[in-house]
């Protein structure tokens, strides 16, 4: 009886053995190699226009970035959402409430190179790059119509990001493809930045080619592409190539023009003002902003930053016209203090204003990139083609028509590039134009000289470039050099 | 459950009667001493797995009743036991060795066991003797000190709360360089130890070296934990109840607190006169220490039941445990059922099926909330307004926003601001501000959020092993280990300084599913003086993770929140993974004559985390030894006992890394892109992708090589014996989660990079002092020294990087020094106080800046000025045990110390109030301000981290036999225990738990942000068997 058992025992032992070391030889390559099921497996992707579409929308929501309330950490990309801090802040325009912190080191022009909010910039607007650049090595599957659209807003985004870092960074890693981690060549070496300025203008210009108009605000158009390479423009002093562009966008068929009502630039999304915005929803937590709630007294994550200064607020107050209220106001928490009024998320019944989000940490009020006044203001600024005044008539009336609508309406016979750059700062303020203003009038080491002797700060010439963040510094094993001053 | 226990007691007294239902007679004998032949009183005489016994009296005498059939069991204590079947024997005289006849006791290797005195390579084996007395709630907490080369750290003190385990240092630079956990030889999560009970613990086998770990293979690469539950023995049914019950408090740190009376001295002092700020403060009448009130200290309890026995051919335990932690953090607790069974049946002579099951609920209730982030707020500062506090409150304030504050409400620090000395007053505005946030009260932070983690795990098996020949036997083993995770945590309406605009609700589940079958063929054979022992085996291993979260944000109140009390949903998310490995293993041990010895091992992986091209990994090992002692010419030493020279070498490697995305951490080879990102176009939200890598095909294994000389010893009838082990251990092909320039888009990427080297020294001595019949005494040294280099790390050799961009202090990993090294500027001197603005508020004369030092003399600070200021890795670790036994009492107690680590220690940042400004000091008188830099990028914040410990006490009393036999039981034992009495931390070190660090890769080792702190334990507990 046993010996019966026994042999079958045997067999069962043959077949086990013979089963698992079948299985181990046929399944392997399968078992091994488990499917991707949540994520996309890139190789398969961006094979139509609709994936390609997808990508396309990454690059703006690199923009965008993440709102820092909602997504808590301090490592993500936080986009255009901190650009006050290395623009606005800078100037005399705005300041923290409490002068304290990481974030006080702007309005101290005492920046460190280690300074976490630079290093988010920076990182943020080559991930911009970055994304462009893979949308453009994608193209080949786009249908041929599509194609040329989708190669205009990866160009304009990429030239949009380019001209805020060659602007704020000087000279710069040239990223124009996707570059691998071992290319630290790229990464790290510094190229100088009227390269940088040819890489903008070949792409804007490519984007004016390709886009067309009528597509939301939110999303690059041709109109958007000739205002910003009107900016370039007139950053490299190409004053009369702007002033074509600007005169192509003020031809009444294109449809842009100003609102009557100055809130209703903010307040009114979507308007025919507004040539192109970064948008913002609302109570979403993937694509809302905090930069509104920051703005606000110990709301956000900070205790009050971007708050106007008295500088602002006298300029505002003597020349704002109708503007000033809706522009600053009296902090309701702290009488002395001044908080923005462009991009409120809570409202403020005293002004009309209804809330924009039913949780002000996420706000969904969108980011106005360029607008019809700075087109207007841009045109005079051609035409004045770095000299000290213009009597030019269009000029004139592009300017009467923007001072206007803020109900300033006595009459002018010429425009000095003060009165130009004072106009600017009142019409855009706290829009984050007034750093680029300044160094583009080539007005800002002396105001700022002045700025900080009034009050106290350490501004020196060397605080127009920030620094290089330390991180990069830090990886590139001596490639890469730090801007004088830091 | 008191039911429960006097229903089994009544059980076992039944079957007792049964039992005994048989002729008895009457044996006796002398029990001597082998070695000199004295005769042995007090030597225990029992009935094998019976109550009944009896011990020797002064001359070595005893007689005992018995039956035929009966095993009686000799044992004392330094000697072996011995066990002799009643065949009708009147007499029966018995003699004992010395207890080097125990070096033979099994050992086990992985897929199989070796005999002690076999072994070639370092493996450490702790017996569950009285682990599980040792007031802690988790088993890795009790094997501190335990092990040489085996470094535990309380990383983290809050309750259930994991604590860091490091084998022979830090191998891996990445992520996870923990060991391998393995429970009944099932691989689980390093998470799996806070699920196990420690009373059904048999032992602990702690894989060292690479030539021991070698056959677990890639997962080998940070050593191995063996870990042996109970099984059931054969025998009658024996009950073991263990119950511990103790307290548990924090070790504060003086340097955190500063009271409101010392800032007043303090000022006072320096200045002859009291600020305005400073009067407010005080006439608040306030004087909090805050750790007082977040380390509150707390209650642990844990009762263990478990029964056992069977027969020659079924043999079964069951356990069951039940711990409750209250933590010594605000809120905090712990609580953990678990059920273990374990049935082993043997069908025929070759045969044998059996299973096991272990289901475990925890419940963890976290401190949801950082310990530096309270602690700054200062001393003046009540948790609920008062009677007298409530004057303070300013109701003009920030709009009229407190208006309607009411005793009993949250303190406030704005609601402070703006008092007027002079009228006595709050004002509206000409007032004194005092606050420096407008945060929420600390407390509402911590007792306003909900955050529960709860944990139910399955874990079981079963397995056939069938014996085909002499010798040959197949053995065959199934298990899962199933795992559901809920995390759920509510910030209440009052949890922030926003209201229940901010209030949210998140809930996450996890569910990990791991299931693994291994198939195993062993070979043993003795001829002559050759024995063989051969192994031979495959493994598949299989885990899926689904996770699963919803955020619902803003809620009404507090009552009962539930998602669908949320305003609105503002997040869902989901996603599941899958990764499997496939191995092949063998295993060769041979001896010679008990002399020489050698071992081989190999193991070949496949991982599904790795592209086509390199999914599989080679591990191959060989050791070998030789026993001096049992060669002619030692054979009748009188002084050495045991002599045993081994060396081994081997590869082990490692496939774990964690990079922050679960599908990135396991499909690395893909370019994957995201599929849950939004973005805004025409005013609504589409569909993006964002790519989540840069994917790398390459991507392989991480190798371990280590070689390992080490000699084993006994001397002195053996009184005295150890080991020495050195150990180099070289990990190349480092898998990395390396900092990157973000002009790639990325700030990481996933490459094989780098070398790094740990050797060291691990050095075991046991001795036991004194043996007398009434006293006893036994010594137990541990220490290990490790040193870690960085040989190679190819083009980012000297990579400077940072672990908070908020924060930016730096780490260089930089060859020929330490993995992670702190990098900055060295201290000069401090800031006089005369140029510190504001230098008494809000807590008293500390500057966040200071002078550093111009390294290079070119008379400017910059990156030039930086250097080395430390590494994280302790030089020394070491334990001292004692354990006496006098009469029916045992005492033992053990030190515990590391040496040489150190931390930066950025809760000094927080707490000290670096956070000011940039506006530290007057810019206008202060002198050299061009070598002031902040105190975060210097050694200032640079702490020594080393400590000594006085890690347990533990006195218990054995109930004398009389007692015991009395009361029907077979042990009894009542036992204080203590952790961490004592605590010394080193001069310099300002928190409160020098182990504490935070979870940052391997290159940026070392960051600790006050954390949780030390705690001590003081418990009472019962152990009774029967």
């Amino acid at each position: 009886m046993n010996y019966k058992k026994e042999k079958i025992m045997k067999q069962i032992k043959t077949i086990l053995i013979v089963l698992v070391t079948f299985m181990s030889i046929s399944c392997e390559d399968t078992f091994l190699s488990p499917d991707l099921t949540t994520g996309i497996n890139a190789e398969n992707y961006f094979s139509n226009d609709t994936e390609i579409e997808a990508g396309v929308l990454n690059i703006y929501d690199g923009v965008q970035g993440v709102n820092a309330l909602q997504i808590t950490n301090n490592d993500l990309n936080h986009g255009v959402q901190v650009e006050f801090y290395v623009t606005e802040m800078r100037t005399d325009n705005t300041e923290t409430k409490s002068n304290e912190g990481e974030a006080a080191q702007f309005e101290f022009f005492d920046i460190r190179s280690t300074n976490g909010i630079v290093a988010d910039y920076y990182r943020s607007y080559y991930n911009v790059v970055f994304r462009a650049n893979l949308v453009l090595d994608n193209l080949t599957n786009a249908s041929a119509t599509k194609a040329i659209t989708y190669e205009g807003e990866a160009k304009f985004l990429r030239a949009y990001a380019y001209f805020n870092l060659v602007r704020l960074f000087g000279d710069i890693p040239y990223v124009d493809k996707l570059i691998s981690p071992l290319d630290t060549q790229t990464a790290f070496t510094r190229v100088a930045t009227t390269q940088i300025y040819d890489l903008i203008v070949v792409d804007l210009q490519t984007a004016v080619a390709n886009l067309t108009d009528g597509g939301p605000n939110d999303r690059a158009s041709k109109a958007a592409a000739e205002g910003l390479l009107a900016k370039v423009y007139l950053t490299l002093g190409r004053y009369s190539e702007a002033q074509t562009l600007l005169e192509s966008v003020m031809d009444p068929a294109r449809g842009f023009g100003l609102q009557t009502n100055f809130k209703d630039i903010f307040y009114n999304e979507g308007n025919n003002e507004v040539l192109f915005a970064i948008g913002y929803l609302p109570d979403t937590r993937n694509d809302s902003q905090n930069f509104s709630t920051e703005w606000l007294n110990a709301v956000g994550r900070t205790s009050g930053v971007n708050y106007a200064t008295l500088d602002a607020k006298t300029a505002l107050d003597t020349y704002g016209g109708n503007r000033t209220a809706f522009s600053y106001r009296e902090d309701q928490s702290q009488a002395g203090k001044y908080q923005v009024v462009k991009y409120l998320p809570d409202g403020d019944a005293n002004l009309g204003i209804a809330p924009t989000s039913s949780d002000s940490r996420s706000a969904g009020n969108d980011w106005i990139v360029l607008r019809y006044a700075d087109i207007l203001l841009m045109h005079v600024e051609a035409i004045m083609a770095g000299g000290a005044s213009t009597t030019s008539s269009n000029a004139i009336a592009s300017f009467q028509q923007v001072r206007a609508r803020a109900g300033l309406t006595t009459p002018v016979t010429s425009i000095t590039a003060d009165e130009l750059l004072l106009e600017r700062r009142v019409e855009l303020a706290f829009e984050n134009q007034r750093f680029f203003d300044l160094l583009r009038f080539g007005k800002a080491n002396d105001v700022f000289t002045a700025y900080s002797a009034a009050n106290g700060l350490g501004y020196t010439s060397t605080d127009l470039l920030l620094p290089i963040p330390q991180i990069e510094i830090g990886l590139s094993n001596g490639l890469l050099s730090q801007n004088p001053g830091y | 459950m008191k039911l429960k226990i006097k229903l089994t007691i009544v059980l076992i007294l039944l079957v007792n009667i049964c039992i005994s239902a048989q002729t008895t007679y009457t044996i006796s004998g002398v029990v001597t001493a082998q070695s000199d032949k004295s005769p042995l009183p007090g030597v225990t005489v029992r009935i094998a797995n019976t109550s009944t016994g009896t011990q020797t009296d002064f001359d070595g005498e005893y007689s005992i009743k018995v039956k035929n059939g009966d095993v009686l069991e000799f044992s004392y204590l330094g000697y072996g036991t011995k066990t002799v079947k009643i065949t009708d024997q009147k007499t029966l005289n018995i003699s004992l060795s010395e207890e080097s006849s125990l070096l033979d006791e099994i050992v086990i290797t992985g897929y199989g066991t070796q005999k002690k005195s076999h072994l070639t390579g370092a493996i450490s084996k702790v017996k569950n003797e009285t682990l599980d007395q040792i007031g802690v709630a988790r088993v890795d907490d009790a094997l501190v000190g335990q092990v040489s080369g085996v470094n535990i750290q309380a990383t983290e003190g809050e309750a259930g709360s994991a604590p860091t385990i490091r084998i022979r240092g830090t191998g891996s630079i990445n992520g996870n360089s923990g060991p391998l956990v393995v429970v009944d030889g099932v691989p689980v999560d390093e998470d799996f130890l806070g699920s196990l009970d420690m009373n059904n613990i048999e032992s602990f086998e702690i894989l060292k070296d690479a030539a021991s770990s070698a056959i677990y293979g890639s997962r080998g690469g940070n050593g191995v934990i063996l870990i042996t539950t109970k099984s059931g023995k054969e025998g009658d049914l024996r009950v073991s109840y263990n119950m511990l019950t103790g307290y548990k408090s924090a070790h504060q740190s003086d340097a955190y607190h500063t009271s409101v009376a010392e800032s007043v001295a303090l000022e006072q002092e320096a200045t002859g006169t009291l600020s305005d700020r400073t009067r407010v403060k005080q006439l608040i009448g306030v004087d909090n220490n805050w750790q007082d009130i977040i380390f509150d200290g707390g209650i642990f309890t844990d009762h263990s039941l478990s029964l056992g026995g069977g027969t020659e051919r079924t043999k079964y335990n069951a356990a069951f445990n039940y711990l409750n932690d209250e933590g010594v953090l605000l809120s905090d607790n712990f609580e953990r059922t678990s059920v273990n069974l374990k049935i082993d049946h043997k069908l025929n002579k070759r045969l044998t099926v059996g299973l096991s099951a272990n289901p475990s609920f925890t419940t963890q209730k976290r401190f949801d909330g950082s310990t530096h982030d309270i602690l700054r707020q200062p001393s003046w500062l009540p948790v609920y307004l008062d009677e007298n506090s409530i004057q303070f409150v300013n109701r003009f304030r920030d709009g009229g926003r407190y208006a309607n504050a009411k005793i009993g409400d949250y303190a406030i620090q704005r609601m402070f601001d703006d008092y007027d000395l002079v009228a006595g007053a709050p004002s509206m505005g000409s007032g004194t501000d005092i606050s420096n946030t407008s945060n929420t009260n600390p407390a509402a932070k911590i007792l306003e959020r909900d955050r529960v983690i709860q944990r139910n795990k399955f874990l079981g098996s079963i397995y056939a092993k069938y014996k085909i020949a002499s010798g040959l036997t197949f053995r065959s083993k199934a298990s899962m280990n199933y795992q559901y995770r809920r995390e759920t945590r509510y910030q209440g309406v009052l949890s922030s300084r926003n209201g229940a605009s901010a209030s949210r609700l998140d809930s996450t589940v996890t569910k990990t599913m791991r299931w693994v079958v291994d198939n195993t063929l062993t070979y043993t054979k003795e001829i002559g003086k050759h024995e063989v022992n051969a192994v031979l085996g495959t493994s598949f291993e299989n885990r899926k993770q689904t996770w699963n979260t919803i955020q619902g944000s803003v809620f009404q109140d507090d009552i009962d929140p539930t998602i669908n009390k949320a305003a609105s949903i503002t997040n869902q998310d989901a996603y599941e993974w899958k990764r499997t490995l496939l191995s092949f293993f063998g295993r060769l041990n041979y001896a010679y004559d008990n002399k020489y010895l050698a071992s081989f091992s190999y193991r070949r992986d496949g991982s599904s985390v790795f592209g086509p091209n390199t999914k599989y990994g080679d591990f191959a090992a060989a050791s070998l030894g030789w026993n001096a002692a049992k060669e002619d010419f030692l054979k009748d030493s009188e002084v050495i006992n045991r002599l045993k020279f081994r060396v081994s070498y081997g590869v082990t490697g490692n496939n774990d890394f964690r990079t922050g995305d679960q599908l990135v951490n396991n499909y690395p080879y893909l370019a994957i892109l995201s599929n849950n990102t939004t973005g805004v176009s025409g005013g609504a939200q589409n569909l993006v992708v964002n790519p989540l890598n840069i994917p790398n095909p390459d991507l392989t294994w991480e190798r371990q090589i280590e070689f390992n000389p080490g000699l084993d010893f006994a001397l002195f009838n053996n009184r005295i014996s150890g080991s020495i082990d050195y150990y180099t251990r070289t990990s190349d092909q480092l898998l990395l989660y390396n900092p990157i320039s973000s002009t790639t888009g990325f700030s990481n990427a996933l490459v094989n990079l780098g070398e790094v080297q740990n050797s060291g020294i691990e050095v075991e001595l046991r001795t036991r002092n004194i043996i007398k019949d009434k006293f006893k005494w036994s010594s137990t040294l541990i220490a290990s020294k490790n040193k870690n280099e960085l040989t190679d790390f190819a083009a980012s050799n000297g990579q400077i990087q940072n672990v908070d961009s908020k924060r930016a202090a730096e780490w260089i990993n930089l060859e020929g020094n330490p993995i992670s090294s702190f990098y900055g500027w060295v201290v000069d001197k401090e800031i006089p106080l005369e140029f510190i603005n504001d230098p008494y508020h809000p807590i008293g004369a500390s500057a966040q800046d200071v002078y550093v030092k111009d390294l290079n003399g070119d008379g400017i600070i910059d990156d030039d000025d930086k250097t080395i200021l430390g590494n994280p890795y302790p030089d020394l670790v070491w334990s001292f045990a004692n354990d006496f036994r006098i009469g029916n009492f045992d005492v033992s107690f053990m030190f515990q110390g590391s040496h040489g680590a150190e931390v930066r220690n950025m809760g000094d940042q927080y707490i000290f109030n670096h956070f000011n400004s940039a506006q530290d000091f007057n810019t206008s008188t202060t002198p050299d301000q061009q070598f002031i830099r902040e105190k975060i990028f210097t050694n200032s914040i640079i702490q020594d981290a080393s400590y000594i410990a006085l890690r347990n006490v533990n006195i218990g009393y054995n109930f004398a036999e009389k007692t015991l036999s009395k009361l029907k039981l077979s042990n009894a034992r009542l036992y204080v225990s203590a952790q961490n009495l004592l605590y010394i931390t080193a001069d310099g070190y300002t928190g409160f738990n020098p182990e504490s660090i935070n979870n940052t890769s391997a290159t940026t080792y070392g960051y600790q942000r006050a954390g949780s702190p030390v705690f001590s334990t003081m418990s009472l507990g019962l152990n009774v068997q029967f």
